[in-house]
């Protein structure tokens, strides 16, 4: 029994060894890929923790001396990444809670209900997954010129609330609900927004949280539209804020231009590293950014 | 009861119950005013001039289209664009399907770290990602070419050279994308029988019997849809260009998101903006048209 080889592992150890690459040497590929992936956080983490002159060290110092943070209290004082920080919050959450509410609902139509000119209207949500976001902005941005929109957070979320992929992702996770559910409670005397609320929501849970974390990396990260349609550091978000920040600081004071690069990373940094398995899987899931 | 099962399979089937169309209100009004209405827009306002010198649009035929291609520079960003998908695109998917692979071989308790070390770059905002890599490409003092001196590689300018800010931005873009399509190809990976394989090693089969025969035909599928999505993605280059280099050195790194941004913000034509917008997108529809063509013969649906 013990010869037998079982596991698919064992499989591939041996197809390894034939072509002559052992674990070891697996082990290793992956170990340089993610040493190379790492290097240029870690180096900007060193960078924005060091003294001004530790920059020039003509060896490259990876653990800085002297631990310092007053780059962080420099940034801060320089520019209102405080500011930034709520705006980016307000933006995204806002994005997020009415987009999940829209979508809700032009999902269960596409799921559940049949009518004329579902076809036709489908196919308009799938045409939004692919039609480039950046091809659509000029547009945009003199839509919200003409509604008085610019520089203001709400234009910052308005593209955003209707989500073809949205869409389309919660719309596969209520087909998987069987209909004698909807039936049952319909029979009951189940309202069919109550059903929706109490019933479908709360079991396609695990897609709205893979969609609304990819939802808020997204907006998070989002850089062209807010950069177009805000003017003052009254509404910026974090990463316009960032880019401004470098146009300002062009002496380039590494130390304080690694600081704010950090500084704007760090939430979602963080937050990924405590929910690692969550975002993995969500984003092994549900795919595409959107 | 009887009456009751009438009035709900009623209920369920013919209105009565929700009306469709009224759930659907947000969703199209929402899609119709930032998506629909947006795209149509951008073709129709094409074809008029407006810019600093004409404030209100007037009708101009084909002028934008035709100053566009006589424009050197959209000629040049449209060689960057191209250029910049097909580097990036064959090498980000053969990194990330070689480590998905390797990731989905080695079920140790390592994993978890190499997965977190090669997805972090996605959760980066581009614009940071840009500011991180330009501190590593400072010809100076960057960690770059410290370590290409020490292997003795002769070191470039890097962001400030002409031939190689655009492979600079490339680099960046492999590093801070091939940890997402890795996710992806693995969760195609996990979606083969392993029971094929055990039939391979019955069979005598080695490792790259294996990937020939096995995994790639059974990849194909997620390939194609990393292309696409890579595809979209690669065209619409913008923080990066925007971050590092603002397009230069003489426009080597302008890209043709970048140029829209340019003539609609910079210069203020909006009609000029609109043409290449309408461009943009055709070529956009075209590359991938051509490229699922191109791949679907090569593409095996498990039946």
């Amino acid at each position: 029994m013990k010869s037998r080889r079982q596991s698919p592992l064992a499989t591939f150890e041996r197809g390894f060894r034939l072509i002559g690459v052992s674990k070891v040497h697996l082990h290793l590929i992956l170990f340089m890929v993610s040493l190379v992936s790492l290097t240029p956080y870690l180096w900007a983490l060193s960078t924005s923790l060091k003294l001004r002159t530790d920059v020039f060290t003509p060896i490259p110092q990876w653990i800085p001396h002297t631990l310092n943070t007053s780059n962080y209290r420099e940034v801060f004082s320089m520019a209102p990444f405080g500011r930034y920080l709520v705006n980016t919050v307000i933006v995204v959450l806002g994005i997020l809670v009415i987009q999940e509410l829209v979508i809700v609902l032009s999902a269960y139509v596409f799921a559940r209900m049949r009518f004329r000119g579902s076809g036709i209207l489908f196919a308009l949500f799938l045409i939004q997954m692919m039609l480039p976001v950046h091809a659509i902005i000029v547009p945009n941005y003199l839509t919200m010129r003409k509604l008085g929109l610019l520089d203001s957070r709400l234009a910052m979320m308005l593209p955003f609330w209707a989500s073809g992929y949205g869409t389309f992702l919660l719309r596969q996770a209520f087909r998987q609900i069987p209909q004698d559910f909807e039936d049952a409670a319909l029979l009951d005397g189940c309202s069919a927004l109550r059903f929706l609320w109490q019933v479908l929501v709360p079991l396609a849970k695990p897609t709205l949280i893979a969609h609304a974390l990819i939802s808020v990396v997204t907006h998070w990260n989002d850089f062209y539209w807010p950069l177009v349609v805000t003017d003052s550091p009254a509404v910026r978000t974090l990463t316009i804020g960032l880019a401004m920040f470098v146009q300002q600081e062009s002496g380039a004071d590494w130390t304080l231009l690694m600081a704010a690069t950090i500084f704007v990373t760090a939430p979602l940094m963080v937050t990924f590293l405590v929910f690692q398995r969550k975002f993995v899987e969500s984003f092994m899931s549900a795919g595409i950014k959107g | 009861m009887t009456g009751d099962c009438e009035v709900v399979s009623m209920h369920s089937k013919w209105g009565r119950g929700p009306n469709p169309y009224v759930y659907l209100i947000p969703s199209l009004v929402l899609l119709g005013m930032f998506t629909y209405y947006p795209m149509l827009y951008s073709l129709y306002i094409s074809f008029f001039s407006w810019d600093i010198f004409t404030p209100q649009p007037v009708f101009c035929g084909f002028d934008n289209y035709v100053a566009m291609f006589g424009e050197p520079v959209f000629w040049l960003v449209l060689k960057n664009t191209l250029m910049y998908t097909v580097v990036t695109i064959p090498i980000t998917m053969a990194i990330s399907l070689l480590l998905a692979v390797l990731l989905n071989e080695n079920p140790g308790w390592m994993r978890n770290l190499y997965r977190v070390a090669c997805f972090y770059p996605t959760m980066i905002p581009a614009a940071a990602a840009g500011m991180l890599w330009v501190w590593l490409f400072n010809p100076g003092i960057g960690l770059v070419n410290y370590y290409l001196k020490k292997l003795g590689v002769p070191t470039v300018e890097w962001l400030y050279d002409m031939k190689w800010a655009l492979p600079a931005i490339m680099i960046v873009s492999i590093w801070k994308n091939f940890g997402y399509y890795m996710l992806i190809y693995l969760a195609g990976l996990q979606g083969i029988s392993r029971e094929l394989y055990e039939c391979c090693d019955i069979e005598g089969a080695g490792f790259w019997a294996r990937l020939r025969y096995i995994t790639l035909p059974l990849l194909s599928s997620t390939s194609l849809f990393v292309v696409i999505v890579s595809l979209i993605n690669s065209f619409q280059v913008f923080d990066l260009a925007h971050v590092m280099t603002q397009g230069g050195p003489a426009d080597r790194t302008n890209t043709l998101v970048y140029y829209i941004y340019q003539n609609a913000f910079r210069f203020w034509n909006m009609g000029q903006a609109s043409a290449l917008t309408v461009v943009f997108v055709l070529f956009l529809l075209a590359v991938i048209a051509i490229s699922m063509r191109f791949m679907e013969r090569g593409v095996y649906y498990e039946v």
